[in-house]
């Protein structure tokens, strides 16, 4: 044995390793990517809570408001997350929402499809298109910012090319009255535990509608498909071997496939997850509305990506976390509604959502730095 | 880094500083953004409105025409409780939900601009605008009156079943032969379009909206030599429009006179909570005509944000 | 000559017109530490390549312990035991140890169909390895970033060791480190070799490769000048045949010259 080994052999003997062993953990979690979001969300809250406090932002039925919007862009910021850690951009989420939406209306009402054949339709196009997505980059080599952004165009023309064509407009109402019945769109469209929503209401513990049933019914599916994708996307990442595949695939191409990671293989499977997870949001906002419009999601990958950055995702690959792009998309959720509870111009959101980016960047590439250069 | 992050935190000291959110007595959710030169008006007749009354108001509205947001927003606006909410409806399937949980929730709503045929099923108290069908019958019949035989009706956004209205109320008023032309709202192509369309042998020509499609037209009349011996005439308004009306080169304008749409909202809302007084079903603002005759005026009062 | 762990006999690459290389023989026996020389554009990138799987040899054959082989993939020369490290080692700073050590064979635990990273056994098993090789690292799940460029070195070959290679062919594994960590390097290589394996240990450093090699193969343009044993051959004799001998004596003249003129 060195003498090295030797050295850290009595080291452990002497009990000096719990000592060692504490400080790497309280190391370890201010090194984790999802650090600066959490963080983040944990200020906006209490600036919210400072600033509009009793204005009803906090109530059962305000917090529903902003959860809503935090997790329909979750979902899909999850999944720009997983595909940034493995090197690539998917900017044509936008349009594959609206697609996905079209897809599923104009069978529904238009063919006479049952709604459940008409929701499998979409996610089965979705395939299709994140696997074109996929093949493109991984055969080409180009970069995937350039072959994403051709499909942001070429789906959303075709959107609003075919809707015209078959509808004559550029929007396709009628939905919610089939949602009842139907197998699968209970799945995208049910609040649950309402039962609990009753209970505080009979407690008076929530606000009343006029008719004594309490105002916020119930959980939206939202919420419920972002949990599941969050917890989803993190098991993925920490405990599978694909998931280490993906860090390997983002954090150098080209030495992951030297030593046997399928990078080709793993990259086509993260751009048909940003397409299902598109697929996803356009289904519950479809449903939500009962219509489908050709000009839904439009710059939604933009938010996504920010999302994804604030979460401590680094825009080169190889590094970041889908629970840090939760918390990014809780921030962006909760400010684009919190904003209207103040007298600040909603203009100045778009400002806000760019300066947290700027900010979470500049966190992001710190807390980076510590990592790869303690010791 | 100490440094950026204090002033991060200094920045964020003084946000919180400046900001104050506080309980409004109405909360305006409309689809028109403010700063769009159509709803700064209603915008105007809003906050005149409020300082009239002597209560408190909140305008809002989505970034983009997006029914997704607008009821998000109305959700946002119920969770503030608010003495009332007023809206905008161009979409009631969409916006049904939230509008029916507003009522729900004892918050009485009035519609304003669109949705005259829905605005009743929902439960809302009442609405204040221009029904499009009677503002369309009302132009056919003063086309029909200049002398009008063969029309072409302009609708620059097909889908909207306001404007879908307007050409069909214009039909009934004008009597003659009407053609729909749909375009884009670019008005470049809208120009295109129109012109190509001149060969036809029109003598009217209506548009749909000002700024867009009437100036886009009246510039394909130009180029043809067509002003005076084709009439136009357009819905809304804008100040090329007005000018060339007040030059008389455009047969009318047709004013909703968005400014009351975002007034006498608020003066209803005003006297219901002071009084409980609340109209019922359609309150007219329109259509009002802008001549030649008249033109020279509402340009002033365009210029000052009213008309 | 079975006693030959490996053979490269007579192997040629052509790209098109360009000969990368030409007629090159090495043979390397167990426990023997090869150092393959040669100034840039030599063909050592294209011999490792070849050696690696990655280009089929256009002339010659490749002979593993007596049978002859030929490589159809990367994949194929790894599973034959022949474990490349680049010089980019293949490493992802922002991962850690462990993930680093098992990327792409990573062990797996669990029911079928729902198997997962088994990261316990992997952190184990990275930290074992990096304390034999004398490497102090607190916490296997550590980013490799915060590793030095030797300690780094010297957990790729411990990745190739451990993954069953028989032959280490290491692409200018000092070229980059100063003195103690190249130092560090070589000795871990030299362990590596005294425990069975052969190594090709490609560089341009003659400084660095002779204190460790047994043999010396020296490419230039393409073309083996010779294989020699270490008996056989100075440092000085190697820099020579390296660098072109003639050439440096004549610059040495010139400059000397230069030197005069400018006082």
């Amino acid at each position: 044995m060195s003498d090295k080994a030797k050295s850290i052999a009595s080291k452990k003997s002497s009990g000096q390793d719990e000592r060692l062993q504490k400080v790497s953990k309280l190391r370890l979690l201010l090194n984790r990517p999802e650090l600066g979001a959490l963080g983040g969300a944990i200020l906006v809250f209490i600036f919210f809570g400072i600033v509009a406090g009793d204005t009803g932002m906090f109530s059962a039925y305000g917090m529903l408001n902003f959860l809503d919007v935090s997790a329909n862009l979750g979902i899909i910021a999850i999944a720009a997350a997983m595909l940034m850690i493995g090197g690539e951009f998917d900017l044509s989420i936008g349009s594959m929402i609206g697609f996905a939406g079209i897809c599923i209306a104009i069978p529904a009402i238009y063919w006479g499809w049952p709604l459940w054949t008409s929701i499998i339709f979409a996610f089965a196009m979705a395939v299709l298109v994140g696997y074109f997505n996929g093949i493109l980059v991984v055969r080409t080599g180009l970069p995937s910012f350039i072959v994403t952004l051709a499909m942001l165009f070429i789906l959303r023309g075709a959107t609003l090319a075919l809707t015209r064509l078959i509808t004559g407009r550029t929007q396709v109402p009628g939905l919610r009255v089939l949602i009842e019945n139907d197998p699968i769109a209970w799945i995208f469209a049910t609040d649950t535990f309402t039962w609990l929503f009753n209970w505080l209401g009979s407690m008076n513990l929530i606000a009343l509608r006029t008719d004594g049933t309490p105002l916020a019914t119930g959980i939206p599916p939202s919420v419920i498909w972002f949990i599941a994708a969050t917890l989803f996307a993190t098991w993925i990442l920490m405990k599978t071997r694909y998931g280490n595949w993906i860090f390997a695939s983002g954090g150098d191409k080209n030495g992951a496939t030297n030593v046997g990671v399928p990078v080709g293989r793993v990259k086509i499977s993260l751009f048909i997850g940003t397409a299902i997870a598109s697929t996803i949001f356009a289904t519950i906002q479809v449903l939500d509305a009962g219509s489908a419009d050709t000009m839904r999601g439009n710059l939604k990958e933009l938010e996504a990506i920010a999302a994804a950055v604030v979460g401590g995702c680094l825009l080169t690959g190889g590094y970041g976390s889908a629970i840090g792009a939760a918390f990014g998309a809780l921030i962006f959720g909760t400010v684009s509604m919190g904003i209207f509870y103040t007298d600040v111009d909603t203009d100045w959101f778009k400002v806000f959502l760019g300066a947290m980016m700027l900010i979470a960047v500049v966190f992001n590439n710190y807390v980076r730095k510590r990592v790869t250069e303690s010791k | 880094m100490k440094t950026l992050y204090k002033s991060i935190l200094a920045f964020a000291a003084w946000v919180m500083l400046s900001v104050s959110a506080f309980a409004v007595d109405v909360i305006v959710v409309s689809h028109g953004q403010a700063n769009d030169p159509f709803w700064s008006v209603a915008k105007n007749g809003v906050d005149k409105g409020c300082a009239d009354m002597k209560i408190s108001c909140k305008y809002v509205a989505p970034g983009t025409f997006d029914m997704v947001e607008m009821a998000k927003l109305i959700d946002n606006a119920v969770s503030q409780k608010p003495k009332g909410i007023v809206i905008t409806l161009p979409d009631a399937a969409a916006l049904g939900k939230s509008v029916k949980a507003a009522i729900a929730a004892g918050i009485p709503v009035i519609s304003m601009n669109s949705g005259s045929d829905d605005f009743a099923s929902l439960g809302i108290s009442a609405h204040v605008g221009q029904t499009e069908f009677e503002a369309g019958v009302g132009g056919g019949q003063k086309m029909k009156a200049a002398g009008g035989k063969k029309a072409l009706c302009v609708n620059h956004e097909v889908g909207n079943v306001a404007l879908d209205r307007r050409c069909a109320g214009f039909k009934k008023g004008f009597g003659g032969s009407v053609d729909i032309l749909g375009t884009s709202n670019d008005p470049t192509e809208i120009q295109k379009a129109v012109a190509a369309k001149l060969g036809g042998g029109y003598d009217t020509i209506l548009t749909l909206g000002a700024g867009l499609a009437g100036e886009a037209a009246l510039k394909a009349l130009e180029s043809a030599g067509k002003v005076g011996s084709v009439k136009l005439g357009t819905f809304d308004m804008s100040p090329g429009m007005l000018k060339a009306a007040a030059a008389g080169k455009v047969e009318f304008l047709i004013d909703q006179q968005q400014y009351l749409q975002g007034y006498l909202p608020i003066a209803i809302f005003g006297q219901y909570m002071r009084y409980g007084t609340m109209p019922a079903g359609v309150v007219m603002t329109g259509p009002g005509f802008v001549t030649p005759a008249n033109a020279a005026k509402v340009i002033k009062w365009a210029a000052q944000g009213y008309r | 000559m079975s006693e030959n762990l490996i053979e490269f006999n007579n192997i040629s690459k052509f790209f098109g017109k360009v000969i990368a290389l030409k007629d090159v023989t090495m043979k390397l026996k167990k426990g023997e530490i090869m150092c393959l020389l040669g100034d840039n554009g030599a063909g050592k990138s294209t011999l490792i390549k070849t050696l690696a799987g990655v280009h089929r040899p256009d002339e010659g054959e490749i002979v593993i312990e007596g049978e002859k082989t030929v490589f159809d993939s990367p994949k194929d020369a790894l599973d034959l035991g022949i474990g490349t490290v680049y010089q980019d080692l293949a490493l992802v700073p922002l991962m850690s140890v462990t993930r680093n050590f098992f990327m792409g064979r990573e062990p797996l635990k669990g029911l079928p169909l729902l198997k997962t990273f088994d990261i316990e056994k992997a952190n184990k098993i990275a930290a074992e390895r990096m304390s034999q090789i004398g490497i102090d690292i607190r916490d296997p799940s550590q980013a490799v970033g915060t590793m030095s460029g030797g300690e780094r070195q010297c957990l790729a070959i411990s990745r190739a060791i451990y993954f069953g290679a028989k032959v280490l062919v290491l692409d200018e594994p000092t070229s980059a480190l100063g003195v103690h960590q190249a130092s560090m390097v070589l000795k871990y290589i030299v362990k590596a070799a005294s425990e069975g394996l052969a190594v090709i240990l490609i560089t341009h450093n003659v400084h660095h490769a002779y204190p460790v090699g047994n043999s010396f193969t020296v490419l230039n343009r393409g073309r083996s000048l010779g294989t020699f044993n270490k008996k056989d051959i100075s440092r000085e004799e190697l820099l020579g045949m390296m660098a072109g001998g003639e050439e440096l004596d004549k610059l040495e003249v010139e400059l000397k010259e230069m030197g005069r003129l400018n006082s």
